[in-house]
């Protein structure tokens, strides 16, 4: 069986095409933009002489590059996504790539289209937390952001690419399987999520505190989008993706500050992060946005209330961490060390 | 009654147009339109803009907008421009104007036929420092022009230069002048009002500078210099993406002072004739130059408190001008012999650059 890995060459991508060799799936077309990303890909086909991994160069906004990605392929698993960037940006390498995806998914003569499944990696940014108020449990059916445009571009490129693979499968038939991780972490990745807080010049605003940090490390996750991707009964699923023994926002930081770097943070708590996005918001709308408004009051509260979360469904799987939260943050954070290292002038 | 105004092509820029369009009173903006429907979506979801299309000419009809903001690449530009007056549209364009100055002169002179107006987004142009620096030319505080010096830095690891350099097949790649021609409009349009002769010599030297902007899909040269004399004036314009601090100025020699507007810092300076005798006239200079930062420091002060500090503050006072000049059937702001002078000059420098592509 052939399956197709977009973004394989990113952070999650990596790992996801590890896991699938892992699990036997050894046919492996892996869709990269940036091309200086496949050597550490090659490493893992020449550790793997029994595969057949595949490297399609391209970007998901060409539909030629599309139809050229999907030939043949039983199983997509669609991770490539725009992280940064303007609003527009993120649409487009998010919700235009997608619906170019599954277009030429859904033009292709063979394999038929409901024999077909889309694996899709969607976000904890779906949800739409904010009038369930403070400690809400966040489970596979809370609903979803019904006011994505007044959360992060990134939260609302997520939202409706999801819903766009929903309408998608609705009309055409073919298998889905949803999976929305929280903050995936690990060696490769960023430092912070801003759940934790934000850097404001040379300040980190410490706003999460005492909540519960949703941390999916990158082995975890990639084990979770593998095994929900090719189980038989997850058509049609959702899937929250974190670990188990969850910390807090407050001990991230912590330990951050211990093993990679004193930084100079400031704990900000819930209520005053309401207050400051109030005077945030209101200087923004009366200077006519002569300083971003990067503080709202529903992004702060969508962000920063506290919620409470679960894995049952996704452990009902069979998935258990390949890697523990304790040593998760211990090799990451050993990662930022060389980082930092490399960085520091001589 | 307000302008109705309306946009097509909803890519990063279409976002500061909505946000200068809104602060201007007499004008609404009624509708966004772009070829691709989930990007015309989600800019008209983002500002709560009440019609979205994906359909240019159902857009013209519907809404029959005063003007027409036209923020598509620029190969897009003619046969949008020519179908906006048709409809009856006035119209603000994204630079560049044309991928060739035939079409730019195609377009200019198809407004005029129309009786429409039509401008160009040069927004630095028109910040304060600019038009004081303007202003201090005018007056002859300088004296007369002898030289110029236009620098324009670009950061291609921004988020502009990020969609640059991850796309191979991107719109500004494909153009006649690669990634200079989507910024030289803010180079050479400084140089313009002061050359005004018909066939200005240009000497051009382009190359990509090592391997920092990590290009995908082959190289793009990103460092350009030409230097150009028109009659007794003459000018450098140096396009950046390496040198830092990213920066934007613009300095006028003159043949009694000399001026320099700064486009990052917002400040415009002077350098004067000294008076003073001797060592004196080496001690003087610095605390005028001082003075004059620390009065336009002060100044800018003033302009933040009173919320016209914006980013692209010097758009929302061309967009007002350009309005006004639509009510009260006036002059556009910018003269559309600047506006031609500016892609001459493009078309004489990407013939060097590229010559196997424009010749």
């Amino acid at each position: 069986m052939k399956v197709l890995v977009t973004g394989a060459g990113g952070f999650l991508g990596v790992h996801v095409v590890e896991r699938l060799l892992a699990h036997g799936y050894l046919e492996v077309r892996c869709f990269l933009r940036d091309s200086s990303k496949e050597e550490v890909l090659r490493r893992l086909a020449d550790a793997n002489p029994s595969a057949s991994i595949e490297f399609v160069h391209g970007n998901l906004r060409s539909r030629a590059d599309c139809a050229r990605a999907v030939e043949d392929v039983e199983i997509v698993f669609h991770l490539a996504a725009g992280l940064k960037g303007s609003p527009a940006e993120l649409f487009a390498d998010s919700v235009v790539s997608s619906r170019n995806l599954l277009e030429a998914l859904e033009a292709r003569a063979n394999p038929a289209i409901e024999n077909t499944r889309a694996v899709l990696v969607s976000s904890f940014g779906v949800y739409g937390v904010v009038p369930l108020g403070r400690g809400a449990r966040i489970t596979e059916q809370t609903p979803l952001e019904s006011r994505p445009e007044l959360r992060d571009p990134y939260s609302f490129s997520k939202l409706r690419q999801e819903q766009l693979f929903w309408s998608h499968r609705e009309k055409f038939g073919f298998e889905l399987v949803v999976l929305r991780p929280g903050v995936i972490y690990g060696p490769g990745g960023g430092a912070f999520s801003n759940r934790v807080g934000l850097q404001i010049g040379p300040v980190f605003a410490h706003f999460g505190g005492a909540n519960l940090l949703p941390l999916s490390h990158v082995r975890n996750c990639a084990e979770a989008i593998v095994l929900a991707g090719v189980h038989p009964g997850a058509n049609g699923q959702v899937y929250n993706v974190h670990d188990d023994d969850l910390p807090t926002a407050s001990v991230y930081l912590r330990q951050y500050r211990r093993k990679v770097r004193k930084i100079r943070a400031v704990r900000v708590p819930y209520f005053l992060t309401l207050g400051l996005s109030s005077l945030v918001e209101s200087y923004h709308r009366k200077s006519k946005g002569q300083l971003p408004a990067i503080l709202t009051r529903y992004k702060a509260a969508a962000a920063w209330a506290g919620n409470e979360f679960q894995n049952a469904k996704l452990r009902g799987l069979g998935w258990r961490p390949l890697v523990s939260t304790q040593e998760g943050m211990a090799e990451t954070f050993r990662f930022l060390r060389s980082v930092e290292s490399n960085n520091e002038p001589e | 009654m307000s302008l109705k105004i309306a946009i097509i092509g909803c890519g990063k820029i279409a976002d500061a147009h909505v946000e200068e369009i809104r602060k201007i009173s007499s004008a609404s903006l009624v509708a966004v339109c772009d070829l691709e429907p989930i990007m015309a979506e989600q800019l008209a979801t983002r500002y709560s803009v009440p019609h979205w299309y994906s359909d240019f000419s159902r857009m013209l009809d519907e809404q029959q907008p005063d003007v027409l903001h036209i923020t598509t690449p620029p190969g897009s530009h003619l046969a949008l421009v020519r179908q906006a007056l048709a409809a009856g549209c006035h119209v603000f364009l994204e630079k560049p104007v044309a991928p060739q100055s035939a079409d730019v002169r195609a377009i200019l002179d198809a407004a005029e036929t129309a009786n429409r107006r039509l401008t160009v987004n040069y927004w630095p142009n028109f910040e304060e420092h600019a038009l004081a620096l303007r202003g201090l030319v005018a007056k002859g505080a300088l004296g007369d022009i002898v030289h110029l010096e236009s620098f324009y830095g670009y950061d291609l690891a921004g988020e502009y230069g990020t969609a640059l350099r991850r796309d191979p097949n991107h719109w500004v790649r494909r153009l006649p002048g690669q990634l200079f021609q989507n910024v030289l409009d803010h180079a050479l349009n400084k140089i313009v009002p002061y050359f005004t002769g018909d066939t200005p010599q240009v000497q051009v030297l382009a190359y990509q500078a090592g391997s920092g902007t990590n290009m995908q899909g082959g190289e793009l040269l990103d460092e350009l210099r030409v230097m150009m004399r028109d009659g007794d004036i003459s000018a450098y314009v140096t396009f950046s993406a390496h040198a830092r601090p990213v920066g934007h100025h613009l300095r006028v020699y003159g043949t009694r002072n000399t001026a320099t507007a700064d486009f990052q810092m917002r400040t415009v300076t002077l350098d004067r004739k000294q008076g003073f005798p001797s060592a004196l006239g080496r001690l003087v200079p610095p605390f005028k130059v001082a003075k004059d930062y620390f009065r336009q420091g002060l100044g800018n002060v003033n302009h933040f408190a009173h919320a016209r500090f914006h980013y692209f503050h010097g758009m929302h006072r061309l967009l007002a001008e350009f309005y006004r000049s639509i009510e009260e059937n006036s002059e556009p702001p910018i003269p559309y012999a600047e506006i031609l002078r500016v892609s001459e000059l493009m078309d004489a420098i990407f013939q060097q650059v590229y010559p196997v592509v424009t010749a």
